[in-house]
């Protein structure tokens, strides 16, 4: 493929929209930041994920030893689940700045 | 135009960290939109993302050095939530909440485009024709030469590829080459 045709290939991958378009999702984004966040359903995977290993784990077959009292989770420990949605920005931080 | 410091920098020159976030988000919306859009075939995901993308940048600005260009970090938290995106498909469509994803991974067109086109012009339905066949296009390339081609499409050069998506330059020049081979195939009535 020469170049031309790859320059046309690429423009035609572009993605374009009007203005109003860009000024919406810019004062969207803006407002957002300002306010509390609500997240839509996809975007807790991570935290959907480790909720069901968690669950995995307490419901797996009980040691021969028994505990020492029935186990619960917390409140505080299920919010900081949420800290697992930060992992898509972890992953996106070079080893080297960690 | 394009400005990749650090937005720390940019707020010291004028304004608060709000002022430095506001001109982030006009600098680099555009690409962060598109790149979402054409790595999940769906509007309404790709606002999501491309709002989540900011504010999780937003929330984590300290940890960011300016060692890679902004642009390349955004487009890599973008990168991993269009895969997030995918893994929450791909769990709705195994517990069958999603029909569709049976019958694979092509969207809607009304999922594509922000309007309905049904209401639009004559000229506009053409357009519409075109990006269903520019996403179907796109769509059926195996995921990781899309996300190729689709940061590719976004002027960006192999070596910020390479950074965004956490892969050897030699790998994506090879995705490259294989992802443009098959969308020339694809779209070759337009080139």
């Amino acid at each position: 493929m020469n170049d031309e045709k790859e320059k046309k290939l690429l423009s035609l991958l572009e993605v374009r929209r009007p203005e109003a378009f860009w000024n919406r999702q810019r004062g969207g984004i803006l407002a957002a930041a300002a306010a509390p966040r609500h997240r839509a359903a996809w975007m807790l995977v991570p935290a959907a994920a480790a909720a069901a290993l968690l669950l995995m784990f307490l419901g797996r077959p009980k040691a021969p030893a028994p505990l020492p009292g029935p186990q619960t989770v917390s409140v505080s420990f299920l919010e900081n689940l949420d800290m697992l949605d930060d992992m898509d920005v972890l992953e996106a931080v070079p080893e080297s700045e960690l | 135009m394009e400005k990749d410091g650090k937005p720390g920098e940019e707020a010291s020159a004028g304004g608060g960290p709000e002022n430095a976030f506001a001109l982030v988000v006009e600098e680099h919306q555009r690409v962060v939109y598109a790149v979402a859009l054409r790595l999940t075939g769906n509007a309404a995901a790709a606002e999501d993302i491309t709002q989540e993308t900011f504010l999780a940048a937003w929330k984590h600005l300290k940890g960011f050095r300016g060692e890679s260009s902004l642009k390349t970090w955004l487009l890599r938290i973008a990168a991993n939530k269009c895969r997030s995106y995918w893994r929450w498909r791909k769990l709705r469509s195994w517990v069958g909440l999603d029909e569709r994803d049976k019958d694979g991974d092509g969207p809607a067109i009304g999922e594509i485009l922000p309007d309905d086109p049904a209401g639009r012009p004559e000229q506009a339905a053409q357009a519409a024709d075109l990006e269903r066949r520019v996403q179907a296009a796109i769509a059926a390339l195996p995921p990781r030469q899309r996300e190729v081609a689709v940061l590719r499409a976004q002027e960006l050069s192999v070596a910020e590829i390479a950074a965004a998506l956490g892969m050897a330059e030699g790998t994506v020049k090879a995705h490259w080459f294989e992802a443009r081979k098959k969308l020339a195939g694809s779209l070759g009535e337009y080139l």
